[in-house]
């Protein structure tokens, strides 16, 4: 049986609620255009269910733990392709072995959360550094970004507390969405790509983003140029919303 | 903002970038201020395109340098252009660069401006507003020049998370002969009053040394602390050879003199509810490399003895890029010895993370490190005896020392083996470099290198070259038997 779910995490864990009472799942998909008719499987889609999902949830905390709960919601957020049914099987898994789960690093489906989990992790640590904020004519800050991976809520903890008394928007261009922080509150809501662009920079923003390009260009040591080791830490999708790499 | 100030940030950037440090790490704060935090990792904000990291905005205070030091591109004597920075006019660009997250805070470094404690002052004075004004709450380091009195140091080292004396050169005698104005003690003065400043203020972090994570021995923060600077413990013999530097003249009994009453007594009545901390994310140091003829083991067993006895957080080393031609320097236009800088960088990482020491690095017969393997590999293959390694036996120090498997893998290896023993496909999930490491270890009992177990083989299928390393030999234990084919390369 295939399951094809709304892509909100309270519908994953429907989800597995569903592979254990109704039919084992073999494929779980979100539920739009882009799914495939398999000719060899039923296809279900699945109605969100709340209070099945709090159940889920509340399961895996006392069965497996609350850091694998929180595991398995990081790997939610990530483009990992096929995560749904990776986290089913770590989660599966996982009501065997209890929380000793996490120190099995060998294994192919521990191995498969693990490695998506660093990968959203890597991506947050790098985020935190090459998010370019601009100031907009109402002293704002607003950065438009393209991550990979959820990230928002992941970056939130650290820039509302370094920018703590500085409104500030961080938008994710590619999931249309923006989160908004002032004095340690924060909320993510949709924000489109034409309301970003609508944003208006002050007189000074042109002036600091000349004076920064110049002065990255003069850091770089001639005598040791190498720019595969710089994509390597800077990898080229992210350039384009970076201020000194863009033209 | 008129032109000049781009004139100045880009030449005092240009001057400053020759110092290697980059790093924003050691610091673990929360917004105390008005802007700004720092994460105890460290976070790097753009990678220029020599591919190292810019973390920090890394410029000069000044490049109008009083003194003439012949490898430097800011010597008194070179025709380039000079420029000052108003201390105010430097806060401003932080605060702006460092709002824009461009920055992860302020490098702060200078030419000696007429004198060492009026160039320190000057540079302060721009910190403090930062501080104090501003309210910035970021990360500042800051490079301490040398012969700078100790109570502008204390000032100083107030409004810093990390800061840093350069020791520029392996030894005294090149010291001398190329930065003549530079006096041993001038260097070791003040690093040595930041360590004491350090330990009476509780904040002392030592760098990643293994054994005293491992809880082996009292560990190079209980030892300094409790026997002062000047005695090191004699419990550990490797603490002896931490004296090394003494020997050498490097680093002289009594350099500088302490504040009376430490820096507590000099401390400012604090700004913040909690208590002020003097330099919370350390010291490091820089030295430059191939300018002078120092070997690698000199190099690194100064590292030792600067880890071990002022308990610095790092040692840079810096590739020299010829700038002058000088008769006591290489010519213009000798490459910069890269692959000799990373191989001591790896050399420095088995200091730190590794637990291992100088003298197992190097013999007496190669004082140089191996330029083709990197020096893990090349102490395995020296005591090829203590290997292949039983993966699911071993002890965490025994794991360490096999090449390609670092902490990260020893601690997942440890973590499975308490529920499940480690197949050899396990290995590459845990982060293993299998090229390396499977001439070196078991896993269940079973040898996977597809070459004989002999230095020399293994060396080749590492891409080690087959160049006969004599030396290679001469240390080899006699345990093991090389048949016709050692007396071929050796003759």
């Amino acid at each position: 049986m295939n399951y094809l779910y709304d892509e909100t995490f309270d519908g994953f864990l429907t989800c597995v609620k569903h592979h254990y009472y109704t039919e084992n799942a073999e494929g779980i998909f979100p539920n739009s255009s882009a799914y495939q008719m398999d000719l060899t499987r039923y296809a279900m889609t699945v109605e969100t269910d709340e209070d099945a999902a709090r159940i889920v949830h509340r399961a895996i905390v006392n069965k497996i733990s609350k850091w694998d709960a929180e595991r398995v919601y990081r790997v939610f957020c990530t483009n990992e392709p096929e995560k749904e049914m990776k986290m089913l099987r770590y989660l599966r898994l996982g009501f065997k072995q209890g929380g000793r789960i996490r120190l099995l690093h060998g294994h192919p489906v521990v191995n498969d959360v693990q490695k998506a989990e660093q990968r959203l992790g890597c991506e947050v640590h790098r985020l935190c550094g090459l998010i370019r904020f601009s100031e907009t004519q109402d002293k704002l800050l607003y950065a438009g970004f393209e991550p990979d991976n959820d990230v928002l809520e992941f970056l939130a903890p650290h820039f509302t507390d370094r920018f703590r008394y500085d409104p500030f928007i961080l938008h994710d261009k590619r999931r249309d969405k923006a989160l908004f922080a002032y004095n340690k509150e924060w909320q993510i809501a949709a924000f489109g790509e034409e309301e970003g662009q609508e944003i208006q920079m002050s007189e000074d923003e042109a002036t600091y983003r000349r004076l920064w390009k110049e002065y990255f260009e003069v850091m770089a040591t001639k005598e040791r140029l190498n720019p595969a080791c710089q994509r390597r830490f800077m990898p080229a999708r992210y350039w384009k919303n970076i201020t000194e790499m863009s033209t | 903002m008129d032109g000049r100030v781009f004139e100045k940030l880009t030449v005092l950037g240009e001057s400053a970038k020759y110092d290697v440090s980059c790093s924003s790490s050691g610091a673990d704060r929360t917004n105390i201020g008005r802007l700004g935090n720092a994460a105890c990792a460290g976070i790097c904000h753009s990678w220029t395109a020599d591919g190292r990291c810019m973390s920090l905005l890394k410029v000069l205070l000044s490049n109008d340098c009083a003194y003439d030091c012949k490898y430097c591109v800011n010597r008194r004597s070179a025709d380039t252009k000079r420029c000052t920075f108003e201390p105010r006019e430097l806060a401003d660009i932080t605060m702006e660069f460092y709002r824009r997250n461009y920055i992860e805070g302020l490098f702060l470094s200078s030419a000696v401006l007429r004198s060492p404690d009026n160039t320190v002052e000057r540079m302060a004075e721009c910190l403090a507003i930062l501080r104090e004004e501003y309210g910035f709450a970021g990360y500042i380091h800051a490079k301490v020049i040398p012969g700078v009195s100790p109570e502008i140091l204390t000032q100083l080292g107030f409004v810093c998370d990390r800061l840093s004396v350069n020791i520029e050169l392996p030894s005294s005698e090149s010291l001398s002969l190329l930065a003549p104005q530079k006096k041993a003690t001038a260097i070791f003065g003040p690093m040595r009053q930041i360590t004491q400043a350090q330990i009476e203020q509780k904040t002392l972090r030592s760098p990643g040394f293994r054994e005293r994570l491992l809880g082996k021995s009292s560990g190079a923060a209980g030892a300094v602390a409790s026997a002062g600077i000047g005695g090191m413990s004699d419990t550990d013999s490797n603490h002896g050879r931490g004296m090394n530097a003494d020997e050498d003249g490097i680093v002289p009994d009594g350099a500088g003199t302490l504040v009376p009453g430490g820096a507590g007594a000099l401390a400012p009545v604090s700004r913040y509810k909690y208590k002020e901390r003097f330099a919370p994310a350390g010291q490091t140091t820089q030295m430059i490399i191939g300018a002078s003829p120092e070997s690698d083991r000199q190099i690194i067993t100064m590292s030792e003895a600067l880890y071990r006895k002022f308990s610095l957080k790092r040692v840079y080393f810096s590739a020299y890029i010829p700038v002058a031609d000088q008769p006591e320097l290489p010519p213009l236009l000798t490459p910069p010895p890269l692959r000799r800088e990373h191989r001591l960088y790896q050399a420095d990482w088995l200091l730190r993370f590794y637990g291992y020491t100088a003298d197992e690095i190097f013999t007496d017969s190669e004082p140089n490190l191996d330029v083709d393997l990197d020096p893990k590999v090349v102490w395995a293959l020296r005591h090829l005896d203590y290997f292949p390694i039983e993966v699911n036996r071993a002890s965490e120090e025994e794991l360490l020392r096999i090449p390609g498997i670092g902490n990260t893998s020893v601690f997942r290896i440890l973590r499975q083996r308490r529920i499940a023993s480690v197949g050899y496909d396990d290995l590459k999930k845990m982060g293993v470099v299998l090229k390396r490491a499977r001439y070196f270890l078991t896993v269940g009992g079973r040898y996977f290198g597809d070459v004989p177990f002999e230095p020399l083989a293994i060396r080749t299928a590492l891409g080690g070259g087959v160049k006969p390393q004599i030396s290679l030999f001469e240390t080899m234990t006699p345990g093991l038997t090389l048949g016709g084919e050692h007396e071929l390369f050796v003759r």
